[in-house]
């Protein structure tokens, strides 16, 4: 099979991709793994998507039918039950190999999108010491099960983590009649959306406490209860203050992790910070011919911001394939002490009118300023009561605006 | 009620062997096992070492049982199917062990451990370029290596079911009576006879001891945590890497897996069923390590387990009962139990003869050894898929398993029925995401396939179920 963009993953990022690619005028495929198009958004039955986008309140499922609405009025062809397995190089073209319902293809490519999305970390990755029961799940997973299969997982829960999809599972668990015990966050912070505390905690009298993880899982069989102790500043956990919380359930909403094993042996950069590819604001990466976007890039909270990113990744991969793509001179992306990290780390000096610079803070700031410098002059601001980890930051950069350089910083107001 | 010539307790490495061996001999033998699956018990948690036999003190049953045992992996493993890395083990020290390690050797000699070679800095370098920078010299033992000693008990039970065996799964025996010449092991309401019965019940061998009304021996239990790192951290050494061992055991060990490595065990006494990592350990693990090897990648972590030895005075007990005619025990299997048993099986084997069981040889039927997809060339994978579509339906995307694998596993003579039992046989659920993703399709083609309701599915028998009822009924959910 032969085209000119192939995208990897049908979730929101890849459906935005290969529809915008197919608007630029290229071939595409869509590949995806699952029997259906949306991706996580398929078990994401609450509602909260789409607030920018379509300006209304849609569930996950709303908010892909109306992407894939639009996919299917273009020509892109859509695989599905479909797995890239190996990405390799051929000439100047990619080879797909993919896996599933149509048996063993390769797929030929001008250009790619990576658009895989990412995976929960789990207990192992953060030291959960104790025996291994059943009753230890992964909030997505736990999601999965009562979303998508209908059915209990638990009746008293604790939580692990305070990530966006701890906080609904919280929320879910406990409108189907369990009894959540309390959030448990390392950090002095949640990493979840502010409004997710307030709608999936505060409204439902579900306790969070912070500076707190759980040491030990007990039972043998099925989880009887975990050991929850406060951590120092090191977030070394305080043994003498632990105590033991009777509980069946363990959700652990402890971070994300990008999917990227499919480029892991190729001169794609990965940065430390998001375990996402490093990507221009074209989206992309650092080996040509290959883009990146979603959460397969870098972890995002708002699946608008998702739909964004991509459609500009898709465009450019189809003006790559097509030979059009336009790049001109590449100014670094840099940052305060106070930014986690940017994506892009670079942008065009002309190409597109704007540039949309994504960030995370590194911890609460209350009253900040976020600003866009160039040549020492401000090119864009925006005032906030307070910005926190959890939630990403944009800055809208005009071009014509810009100079010489480009610095992201968070200043007090 | 079934009889048999010859029963044994614990699906063990141990118990397998026995079992194994008496069915290539024509026995007729049941294999009795406490849990869902076989390999349930210290033998699913341990660090896979094939040991040259350089550790036991030279004439005990241990230096006996290892080195013949470390002789018989090759074949064994050829003649299973299984996968064995022979790449020797590898001890190292600063210059104040020299003197150790000078010992070691002479007792490898003493116990016939085969070839060891003593190596500087500058060669232990080129065959392990992550040793820690203090180490200065180092054993090198070719023989031995590491196994997976879970795949190793199950082909040595799925070959023993089809050379005529029987394997008895979730069978806990909690009363035996002797009458006439019969054995009778019941598991609650569940009885089964044999002539002669052997004990490789592990850490509860003594227990069995006791309800035969046999002597009981003492017993000591120690457990060993470990953490596993995630696959792309394989390469980290190349073969099992030691320190100098103590008076509390071998110490931490950075060991190969075929997929991935891992830092352990810890030595901790504890009660039999304990196999909880205590929180403290992980650190412990981790600064231990560091006399042996460099940098290791600890937050590439992606579990941690621990397994329990069972400890009766300094040697391993395997004798034939003197009340009991027909009782044979294998108590106190330690560590190297699992390159010792094939030996030790060989060795009960020998006394039942003695005592009259009838073996004959007969021509072996051979196991079918399993598919794993991935690894094979593309025109060989387009061959299969041809013939089976579903080997191109990936279920466990981070260690790439099948569909086609997994509808295999269900053919197999020793039947999985547990997430914990394809895990163990196929990778499903043991990579980076620990199951997030593919687990709810394990449970849909598990409630499909062996028609076990999804909730009554459990990781590792009843109990551990992971879902517990429906929410609503009616509903559109996935099917
Ligand atoms: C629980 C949860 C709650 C959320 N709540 C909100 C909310 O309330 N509001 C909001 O705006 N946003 C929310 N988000 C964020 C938003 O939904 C995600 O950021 C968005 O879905 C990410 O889209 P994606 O396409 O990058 O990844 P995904 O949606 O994960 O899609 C990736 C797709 O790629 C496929 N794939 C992966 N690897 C391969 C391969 N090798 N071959 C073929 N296919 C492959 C996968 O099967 C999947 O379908 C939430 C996210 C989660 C997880
Ligand atoms: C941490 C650790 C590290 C080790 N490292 C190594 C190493 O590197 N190299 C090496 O050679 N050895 C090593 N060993 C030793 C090796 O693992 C053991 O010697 C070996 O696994 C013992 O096998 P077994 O069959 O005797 O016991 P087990 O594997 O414990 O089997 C006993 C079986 O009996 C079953 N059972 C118990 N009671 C009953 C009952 N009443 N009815 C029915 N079934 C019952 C149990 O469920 C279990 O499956 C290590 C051990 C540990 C714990």
């Amino acid at each position: 099979m032969k085209t000119d963009v192939l995208v990897i993953g049908g979730g929101p990022a890849g459906i935005a991709a290969a529809i915008n690619a197919w608007i630029a005028g290229a071939k595409v495929i869509l590949i995806e793994r699952e029997y259906r198009l949306g991706g996580i958004l398929n078990q994401c039955i609450h509602n909260g998507f789409g607030l920018h986008f379509f300006g209304e309140e849609l569930t996950g499922p709303e908010y892909a039918t109306r992407f894939i609405e639009m996919l299917n009025k273009t020509t892109a062809r859509v695989l599905l039950n479909t797995a890239a397995v190996k990405l390799t190089k051929k000439d100047k073209l990619f080879v797909v190999s993919t896996s599933g319902e149509h048996g063993l293809v390769d797929i030929e490519a001008k250009s790619i999108v990576l658009a895989m999305g990412c995976r929960e970390r789990a207990g192992g990755a953060i030291g959960l010491a104790g025996e291994r029961p059943a009753g230890v799940f992964t909030a997505g997973f736990a999601q999965k099960m009562i979303n998508c299969y209908g059915k209990h997982i638990g009746k008293k829960v604790v939580i692990l983590g305070s990530g966006d999809i701890g906080l609904i599972m919280a929320r879910r668990l406990k409108c189907e009649g369990a009894d959540v015990v309390g959030v448990y966050e390392i950090a002095s912070t949640s990493s979840g959306l502010k409004r997710n505390i307030s709608q999936c905690l505060m409204d439902f009298n579900i306790p969070i406490t912070y500076n707190t993880t759980v040491t030990k899982v007990e039972g043998k069989k099925r989880v009887t209860g975990v050991w929850v102790a406060p951590v120092d500043k090191n977030w070394k956990p305080i043994k003498e203050k632990a105590k033991l919380i009777k509980c069946d359930t363990l959700l652990l909403s402890v971070g994300l992790i990008p999917e990227n094993d499919l480029v892991i042996n190729h001169p794609i950069e990965i940065s430390p910070l998001t375990n996402g590819a490093i990507t221009d604001e074209q989206g992309q990466t650092t080996m040509k011919g290959i883009f990146s976007c979603g959460n397969v890039m870098h972890v995002h909270d708002l699946v608008d911001n998702v739909s964004h990113e991509a459609a500009r990744a898709g465009k450019h991969a189809a003006l790559s394939a097509l030979g059009k793509l336009r790049s001109g001179k590449k100014i670094p992306v840099q940052h305060c002490d106070k930014i986690r990290y940017v994506q892009p780390t670079s942008v065009y000096k002309s190409d597109a009118d704007t540039a949309h610079i994504f960030f995370r803070v590194k911890q609460d700031y209350r009253r900040a300023a976020l600003i866009a410098y160039s040549d020492g002059k401000q090119i864009a601001r925006k005032n906030c009561m307070i910005v926190t980890p959890g939630e990403m930051q944009e800055l809208e950069i005009i071009k014509t605006r810009l100079g010489s350089d480009l610095v992201i910083k968070v200043e007090a107001f | 009620m079934e009889k048999y010539e010859v029963a044994v307790i614990g699906g063990g490495v141990v118990g397998a062997s026995v079992f194994n061996l008496l069915t290539r001999k024509g026995v007729n033998v049941v294999m009795l096992e406490a849990c869902p699956d076989v390999a349930g018990g210290a033998t699913k948690a341990n660090s896979g070492i094939v040991h040259s036999g350089f550790h036991p003190e030279p004439g005990s049953l241990m230096a006996k049982f290892n080195v013949r045992g470390t002789q018989m992996f090759d074949s064994m493993c050829k003649r299973l199917g299984v996968k064995y890395f022979k790449t020797g083990t590898l001890t190292v020290t600063n210059r104040a062990g020299f003197s150790e390690l000078q010992r070691l050797i002479k007792r490898g000699e003493a116990n016939g451990a085969g070839h060891m070679q003593l190596l500087n800095r500058r060669d232990l370098l080129l065959l392990e370029p992550n040793i820690a920078d203090g180490i200065e010299c180092g054993l090198l033992a070719s023989n031995g290596g590491y196994v997976s000693p879970y795949l190793l008990t199950i082909a040595l039970s799925e070959e023993g079911v089809i050379n005529g065996g029987k394997i008895v799964l979730d069978y806990f025996a909690d009363r035996i009576e002797k009458k006439g010449k019969l054995y009778y092991i019941y598991a609650g309401k569940k009885v089964v006879a044999a002539k002669m019965l052997v004990n490789c019940a592990g850490v509860k061998a003594g227990y069995i001891n006791k309800l035969v009304g046999d002597t009981v021996f003492n017993c000591n239990y120690i457990k060993g945590e470990y953490i596993i790192l995630a696959p792309e951290e394989k390469d980290f050494v190349k073969r099992p890497i030691c320190m100098l061992p103590t008076e509390f055991g071998k110490g931490v060990f950075v060991t190969p897996t075929e997929h991935n490595v891992m830092f352990g065990p810890t030595a901790k006494c504890c009660k039999p069923d304990d196999t909880g990592v205590e929180p403290e350990s992980l650190d412990y693990i981790k600064q231990q390590s560091l006399i042996c090897v460099k940098n290791p990648n600890f937050k590439k972590a992606i579990k941690l387990f621990a397994g329990v030895r069972t400890k009766s005075g300094f040697d391993f007990v395997i004798e034939r009962s003197h009340k009991n005619p027909g009782f044979y025990y294998a108590i106190g299997i330690c560590s190297p139990g699992l390159t010792a048993a094939p030996a030790i099986a060989e060795h009960i084997v020998a006394m039942m003869k003695q005592d009259g069981l009838t073996l004959h040889d007969k021509t072996l039927v051979k196991r079918d050894v399993p598919v794993e997809f991935r690894k094979l060339s593309p025109a060989q994978q387009k061959v299969l898929v041809k013939k089976n579509p579903a080997y191109a339906r990936i279920v466990c995307r981070c260690e790439q398993i099948t569909e086609g694998e997994i509808l295999d596993a269900f053919k197999s003579p020793v039947l999985p029925t547990t997430i914990d039992a394809l895990k163990r046989r196929l990778r499903v659920t043991m990579g980076r995401c620990q199951g997030g993703f593919c687990t709810s399709y394990i449970l849909k083609l598990i409630e499909s396939k062996l028609n076990v309701p999804m909730d009554k599915i459990s990781i590792k028998g009843p109990g551990s179920e992971i879902t517990l009822g429906n929410i609503k009924t009616g509903g559109i959910y996935e099917n």
